[in-house]
């Protein structure tokens, strides 16, 4: 089954005094996200990722098409109590210590009274904060903050969750830390949706990526799937490359690269592969690897962001 | 427990402001004042109420001088009025608004709560706080008056929950403009706004603004306002009526109770469409 569904999913605001100045901010969204994955969605600052995720929370109503969690059409109240979030720039009420309140948001979730006693120190103490549990938030620091908004999206032992830059403002271990309990969730069967920058921690841990721009879906797949270039191949060799095999490949208008440890080949087709190979054996070249060239998540997103742009 | 939970954290939340402490304050210093220094002294049929042992009546037959008291009884409640609406607005204004605030508004519509169950608790939660408010003045000068005078008015007790109804009433009326505004500011401005100027002048409509025009549609907006809005004047006197023991009037309750409803239900249709 699928954890999250989105169909077609639109979403316009409208500014000024009459109403008349439109922001796209989602355009026929849709997406598929299997149960048990971590799924992220990127984009630069405004694409969109929080309007989906706000739109799934029923916090911003969609223009047009439907979305559904656990196989429950939206907007429902009902399915939020196997959901948990993690705003951006959350605010707990300051006048509450981080004990009173998971135990706030414990309540409006639905959880008992008399699970929530064992509950609220357990996850204090898995996102790394038990010792702070009796202090009030307003004292609490951003990377606290954070920590105490991920138990909190935890309190009601979410199937799905929803995490809005998680590690913001958090250090390198605090951001280990999370990256484990994430990945904790994910073997619980969990479905874990994340919203981030850290395109290098969604390479991480993703099994899923959605790359989204100015409100429309650019690509979506597997973190291999979106960084496996299929035009690009790495050909490791162990002898050096001769000059007239440099000459002969410039004249056959093959686009090489040459490296330390090998050449980069930028081919159309199979048989520009074959052509190049061929070339090597000619000149003896000793060939250890041909690989498809694999490039970060980080080069994919900006590729093909900027491909987007130049459109 | 949802509405319960949000009640109660409410009552945490305005605990930790110190404007509902000012209120509690004045009234404590009354109640000791009143404490210390109210007395009777009974010469055979007659009785003098004194203050701090002067007299502050003259010697009384005992029915007048419970009426003498429920007088006295009147004017606290009317000071509390003030009091309330003062204090009371003031304090509770800004909870509706300050949940809609970006990053607290995503906690609190992520979890499985309606939105109008939301607003319903918050709401709630403001009317309690100023109900302990009013329970602890007259609940106190209805046991002071009692022990001391041997005069124990049940309908100072019942005052308490028609002073908090009236609270509330003007309560749905800050709730429709805290939502709409998002603002603090402006609840508080339109509360006094409507209590101070805009009330009266619909209250007095026939002797004033009727004069204007004999137009029927204007006219019928005026009245349309008139009912639509929480009529406090006439639930002020009501209550003063009744502590006195006169003949209780229903029909202010009745049509601020619907008038409340009406802004509430206002309230929870606006605040269902917005987005955060």
């Amino acid at each position: 089954m699928h954890a999250i569904t989105s169909d077609s999913l639109s979403k316009t605001y409208r500014n000024g005094l009459a109403k008349r100045k439109e922001i796209k901010a989602l355009q026929d969204f849709s997406i598929s996200v299997e149960e048990g994955q971590i799924f992220s969605l990127l984009g630069p600052n405004g694409a969109g990722k929080t309007t989906f995720i706000k739109i799934l929370l029923s916090l911003v109503h969609p223009t047009a098409g439907h979305a559904s969690i656990l196989g429950q059409r939206l907007p429902s109240v009902h399915v939020k109590e196997r959901v948990g979030y993690l705003p951006e720039n959350h605010r707990f009420p300051t006048y509450l210590t981080a004990g009173q309140a998971l135990k706030l948001f414990g309540q409006l979730s639905g959880v008992r009274h008399s699970k929530l006693k064992t509950l609220i120190p357990h996850l204090l103490r898995l996102v790394g904060i038990s010792e702070w549990q009796g202090t009030k938030v307003k004292r609490y620091s951003k990377g606290m903050m954070q920590r105490l908004g991920l138990a909190q999206a935890l309190i009601n032992d979410p199937q799905v969750i929803f995490l809005d830059e998680p590690t913001d403002g958090v250090d390198p271990i605090g951001r280990k830390e999370i990256r484990d309990v994430l990945l904790n969730l994910k073997q619980q069967g969990k479905t874990v949706f994340l919203n981030s920058h850290l395109l290098s921690e969604v390479e991480l841990i993703s099994d899923g990526v959605a790359i989204i721009d100015r409100g429309k879906l650019l690509k979506v797949g597997s973190v291999h799937e979106l960084t496996t270039t299929d035009s690009q191949y790495q050909i490791g060799i162990g002898t050096t490359l001769p000059e007239s095999f440099r000459a002969e490949a410039s004249a056959l208008l093959l686009k090489l690269a040459y490296g330390v440890d090998g050449v980069t080949a930028e081919l159309k087709n199979n048989d520009e592969l074959n052509r190049l190979i061929d070339l090597l054996r000619k000149h003896r070249v000793e060939i250890l690897s041909i690989a498809k060239k694999r490039s970060t998540l980080e080069e994919s997103f900006l590729n093909l962001i900027k491909r987007e742009a130049a459109q | 427990m949802k509405i319960l939970a949000l009640i109660s954290y409410t009552l945490r939340e305005l605990a930790s402001k110190a404007t509902l402490y000012v209120l509690a304050g004045i009234s404590t210093i009354i109640i000791i004042f009143m404490l210390l220094g109210l007395s009777s002294q009974v010469t055979g049929d007659s009785t003098v109420a004194t203050m701090f042992g002067i007299p502050v009546t003259p010697p009384m037959p005992v029915n007048d001088i419970e009426k003498l008291i429920r007088l006295l009884e009147v004017g606290l409640a009317d000071g509390l009025f003030s009091g309330i609406v003062i204090f009371g607005v003031i304090a509770t204004a800004g909870i509706i608004p300050s949940i809609m605030d970006r990053g607290t508004i995503d906690l609190y519509l992520s979890k499985p709560i309606a939105r109008w169950e939301l607003l319903l608790g918050k709401s709630l939660g403001a009317v309690a706080v100023v109900f302990l408010n009013i329970l602890y003045f007259l609940g106190a000068m209805w046991l002071i008056v009692g022990i001391k005078i041997g005069i124990w008015n049940a309908h100072l007790i019942w005052a308490v929950f028609q002073l908090t109804f009236l609270f509330a009433c003007l309560f749905c009326l800050v709730l429709l403009l805290g939502v709409v505004s998002r603002s603090s500011a402006l609840p508080i401005l339109g509360a006094f706004l409507y209590l101070l100027v805009v009330g009266a002048i619909l209250e007095h409509r026939e002797q004033s603004l009727y004069r204007i025009s004999e137009n029927v549609i204007y006219r019928g907006i005026l009245d349309g306002l008139y009912y639509l809005l929480p009529q406090l004047s006439a639930l002020k006197k009501s209550v003063s009526d009744q502590i006195m023991g006169n003949a209780f009037d229903w029909k202010p309750f009745v049509q601020s109770a619907l008038s409340a409803a009406t802004l509430f239900l206002g309230s929870a249709a606006v605040f269902s469409k917005k987005d955060f």
